[in-house]
């Protein structure tokens, strides 16, 4: 049997997030959503299908084939990579039947000859004519369709996966002057990890793991459920709320509350982050802080696909793209996009929306340096790290500027005519 | 619009983003160096240029230029396309 994991035409309700990523990377709880959805997998080989500007970077990414037709000569299983597995899955294979969650395909099985009758090439064209011609099945599976749906369902992941990888205790270094507060049952430090004096670990209204080679620095304190990532590190005197998530090699200090860090980002110095997404290399100086709810407790509205978007919820910070920077004093309003590449620098009420490689001066947008110069800072930011940046991932960036070209023009426009 | 003017307009777009004196700016000055221009306000020295001059200049290169004569001939540049 053949697996095919693919991102469909919603992958740009996910932007910025998933400019430089297929949607299945975005992480939530432990790890990605495709690392989630290999787990339930059965055997078989997985081919994975995203975007065309993506293809080649998520050849060198993965180990697995990328947009190629094989899945053809075969069975095969589908799925979709925004299916956020938050819950024991066993999957039905019985019989040929696509299951749907809210209208969408979660996953099914094709017959060999099903999959040559309806494959046209088109991913988008290939999921319409299954939902209608193929038998199917509703269910309540989570599928991401929004940056603040990983963000809703951090919490409930991080608790599911602690219990699923069911490791427990203290194995690393943890000082006689730290405490667990809570039964160390729902705690987990790696061995290679650190915990130094004076760090409370909360573990009262959820578990707290602490991956390999994390560091935790004095007077911090971590509520959990909260995940912290390989070789993060924690800086002294943070305060790490419940329901936050960060990836390997995050620098995180100040206030975080509800929030994804996806890798490699710092938030070095106080400040408070709340209900929000941060993408990989993002910098946020010191005291950037972000609102996640509105004074009037109505729902966060989110500037996304060039519409105000309701969320549907009262609690929404900011989503912010790979690679972008933060001036000191940032403050974000509640449910803002920030693109990737930006550079944003304080200013007294800043706009909700900031399009990919702009720069926010003096309360003006603009161009900037353009994308050599970015992607120059981007080498060094990656180096400094010990990660390079692949040519095919210089490829993507430049296609996104391209592709964020013209909003990119109106804004500064815009901004131009305001300032008159 | 000819040299002169176009010098007096470069200068007193200097003068609103780095708060100089026109008359303390010099063809020779040195964005940097002389007029004390930080990196962010050259970004905001082309932006204005840009809207003063109703043009469109590539960033890179004009960044690149280092003193009020070059912009002068950067723009000039612009002017006549």
């Amino acid at each position: 049997m053949k697996i095919l994991i693919y991102e469909d035409e919603n992958w740009i309700n996910l932007t910025p997030i998933s400019y430089l990523k297929a949607v299945f990377e975005l992480r939530c709880g432990f790890n990605s959503i495709l690392e989630k959805i290999i787990s339930i997998l059965p055997e078989g080989e997985v081919i994975l299908w995203v975007r065309d500007y993506l293809k080649e970077l998520c050849k060198e990414k993965f180990n697995y084939k990328v947009n190629e037709e094989d899945f053809l000569k075969d069975d095969v299983l589908i799925v979709n990579g925004r299916w956020l597995i938050d819950r024991r899955v066993e999957l039905n294979l019985k019989e040929e039947r696509v299951y749907l969650s809210n209208g969408e395909i979660v996953y099914g099985l094709l017959k060999k000859e099903s999959v040559n009758k309806y494959w046209n090439g088109n991913i988008n064209d290939f999921l319409k004519i299954l939902i209608s011609n193929v038998k199917k099945e509703d269910t309540d599976f989570t599928i991401i369709r929004f940056p603040w749906n990983l963000v809703h369902h951090n919490s409930k992941l991080i608790k599911f996966e602690f219990n699923k990888i069911n490791k427990r205790g203290i194995s690393g270094k943890f000082s006689e002057k730290a405490c667990v507060y809570g039964s160390e049952k729902d705690v987990f430090v790696a061995q290679t990890a650190e915990v130094y004096p004076f760090v409370v670990i909360d573990a009262s209204e959820g578990p707290v793991y602490i991956d390999e080679g994390v560091k935790i620095f004095p007077f911090s304190v971590i509520i959990g459920p909260s995940y912290i990532g390989e070789k993060t590190q924690i800086m002294p005197g943070a305060k790490i709320r419940e329901g936050n998530s960060f990836g390997p090699v995050c620098r995180i200090g100040g206030e975080v509350e509800e929030s994804i860090f996806h890798s490699y980002s710092n938030k070095y110095h106080d400040g408070f982050i709340g209900h929000s997404y941060v993408g990989e290399f993002v910098n946020l100086g010191a005291l950037t802080t972000n609102s996640d709810l509105k004074n009037d407790y109505s729902n966060v509205s989110v500037y996304l696909n060039g519409k105000p978007t309701d969320t549907g919820e009262l609690k929404v910070g900011s989503f912010i793209g790979d690679h972008t920077k933060t001036s000191i004093g940032t403050f974000f309003n509640t449910g803002t996009i920030v693109g990737i590449m930006c550079n944003i620098t304080a200013d007294n009420i800043l706009p909700k929306y900031f399009p990919s490689f702009v720069w926010f001066v003096s309360g003006k947008f603009m161009k900037g340096y353009g994308v050599d110069y970015s992607l120059k800072t981007a080498k060094i930011a990656m180096e400094r790290r010990n990660r390079i940046l692949l040519s095919s991932e210089e490829t993507v960036i430049r296609k996104v500027y391209e592709m964020t070209e013209a909003e990119r023009k109106i804004h500064i426009e815009k901004s131009r005519k305001i300032s008159k | 619009m000819n040299d002169v003017e176009i010098i007096e307009r470069v200068k007193k777009v200097i003068s609103e983003v780095l708060g100089v004196d026109t008359d303390k700016i010099r063809l020779e000055d040195r964005f940097v160096e002389d007029l004390g221009a930080e990196s962010v306000q050259s970004l905001e020295l082309v932006a204005a240029f840009e809207e003063e001059f109703g043009i469109e200049m590539d960033e890179e290169k004009a960044l690149e230029v280092k003193t009020v004569a070059k912009a002068v001939d950067f723009i000039k540049e612009y002017l006549k396309k």
